[in-house]
């Protein structure tokens, strides 16, 4: 994932902090021994999650290492957390759209609308880097899906979420210009370079789907022949 | 169903003559229907149908005889074990939950003390399978939850913030219910924080609306996907899988604040338990 060091500086001064208070808090088994209520309710949720063995961190993760790092913020997910909703401030949104614009990559030879049948069925999938009770198993013939369908509505055949905007007929109005592809590039691989602190996930910046996956799924939404599209 | 209708009669019959519980689950739930638009309680129109039979009501049962039974290493009941309100006080006792227990030292979802019961009273040690087995219908600590959950049904729910501990665990329960991570970014809040949306057809609860979000904490609740009874703790299991977060250990520190901001999010509305989700 991306930049982690403002963090690791950050839970360095908690730590020492903690330290400070004479509170050892490297051994889980004296979790209950620390005074939890003199803590910051952010302290205390860094702690609990990263440090009172609170949650299985040390579980493998798909992408390699371990589950604690998935559980470490980045530097986006620090700034868009805003504790009882909302979003952070104008310049913080700035930063977070300037550091997104920025992590994106695109393909040799440019942005080319895939193949909308396979992106069909990643847009439909739901499976890949799922931990604990029931691991997903990443090979050769189930590789991780986009999970598109959890939060977008697109055509009629099957019922997709709302907590993301309808994309019917996406393509219909907006055509297949560079400009509009390599929008739509963008979004899927990193929305915030638009939409800062928005809740879509970092498709391309987090590792979730290849180049090539996001362009079987831009020709899903784009593709005139596409469903999407009829 | 029908044979299933029949011998849930003495069930309901039993339920409706505990303090304050005239009213049974899906008289809750009707309630709460009637007091608010919301499509996330009236989704599924097949499970408020078959709530009266739900198979939760024989764990009930099952719970009941288990609480009272002789068990375990020292041959004792549960009968004396402390929930909060006193030795053998279950009325109104889950909705006061999760809660600091100066015998424990620290604050404790129901799941937890009910397994601090059974070790401290009937001797039992985590190898047995009364505290090793903690998924599905046969086990115990599913049967002993869903009894003790019932005598809290129509209770609105109040988890206690006198302890600092208290209310420390709750507000750190609250900044990691909007805490982003993992792959997706996802929080507890990107899908718990709006009213009427949807995961593919699924209706989301909003964390900030009491009346659907008691429905959304009233577990032990009869899952019918899973054909099986499922706690707190498996639905706050489920979501950070989905969120492709690392889990939650069962009845850990994580659980028990994600557990105490949830609850506290519903005060003031009635539990309805146990419940019957899709």
């Amino acid at each position: 994932m991306c930049n982690k060091t403002s963090l690791t500086a950050g839970l360095a001064a908690f730590a020492a902090l903690l330290f400070a208070g004479g509170y050892a808090i490297a051994d889980p088994d004296k979790a209950g021994k620390v005074d939890f209520s003199a803590m910051s309710a952010e302290e205390l949720a860094e702690y609990i999650i990263l440090e009172s063995g609170g949650f299985h961190l040390d579980a493998a993760a798909q992408e390699g290492g371990s589950m604690r790092a998935r559980m470490e913020q980045d530097d986006m997910q620090k700034a868009c957390s805003v504790v009882g909703g909302g979003k952070p401030d104008a310049a913080t949104l700035e930063a977070v759209r300037t550091a997104a614009a920025a992590s994106i990559t695109y393909p040799e030879g440019g942005i080319q609308l895939g193949d909308w049948q396979k992106g069909r069925e990643l847009s439909w999938s739901g499976f890949g880097f799922r931990v604990g009770h029931r691991t997903d198993e990443h090979s050769g013939n189930r590789q991780p899906g986009g999970n598109c369908a959890n939060c977008h509505q697109k055509v009629s055949d099957r019922d997709g979420g709302t907590l993301g905007p309808d994309l019917t007929g996406y393509g219909k109005t907006r055509g297949t210009s560079d400009a509009m592809l390599k929008y739509v590039y963008d979004v899927i691989y990193n929305a915030h370079a638009y939409f800062p602190c928005t809740q879509m996930p970092r498709m391309g910046a987090n590792g979730v789907l290849t180049q090539e996956q996001i362009a079987d799924i831009m020709a899903w939404l784009l593709d005139p022949e596409s469903p999407v599209n009829q | 169903m029908f044979k299933n209708a029949l011998l849930a009669l003495p069930v309901a019959l039993a339920l409706s003559v505990t303090a304050d519980a005239q009213k049974a689950p899906e008289d809750v739930l009707q309630g709460l229907i009637d007091s608010i638009e919301s499509t996330y309680l009236t989704q599924s129109e097949m499970n408020i149908m078959m709530m009266p039979d739900s198979p939760a009501l024989w764990l009930v049962d099952d719970g009941r005889e288990l609480f009272h039974e002789a068990r375990g290493p020292n041959n004792v009941s549960l009968e004396t074990c402390d929930f909060g309100k006193g030795p053998g006080v279950l009325e109104g006792a889950f909705v006061e939950f999760p809660r600091y227990f100066e015998d424990a030292g620290r604050v404790m979802d129901f799941e937890s003390r009910l397994v601090h019961c059974m070790q401290t009273i009937q001797g039992f040690t985590d190898d047995d399978p009364a505290i090793r087995t903690k998924h599905g219908n046969d086990a115990d600590i599913t049967k002993l939850q869903t009894y003790v959950a019932s005598l809290s049904n129509g209770y609105a729910w109040n988890p206690p913030m006198d302890h600092p501990m208290e209310q420390a665990m709750r507000d750190a329960g609250k900044v990691i219910f909007y805490r982003r991570a993992g792959t997706m970014d996802f929080s507890c809040s990107t899908c718990h924080a709006a009213t009427g949306k949807r995961i593919r057809a699924s209706v989301l609860p909003n964390s900030n609306v009491p009346e659907e979000w008691t429905k959304a904490v009233s577990w032990p609740a009869f899952r019918v996907g899973h054909d099986n009874v499922r706690s707190a703790q498996h639905r706050v299991s489920e979501c950070y899988w989905q969120m492709r977060h690392a889990e939650p250990v069962w009845g850990g520190t994580g659980m028990t604040a994600i557990i105490s901001y949830w609850n506290d999010r519903a005060r003031g509305q009635p539990a309805i338990l146990p419940d019957m989700k899709r």
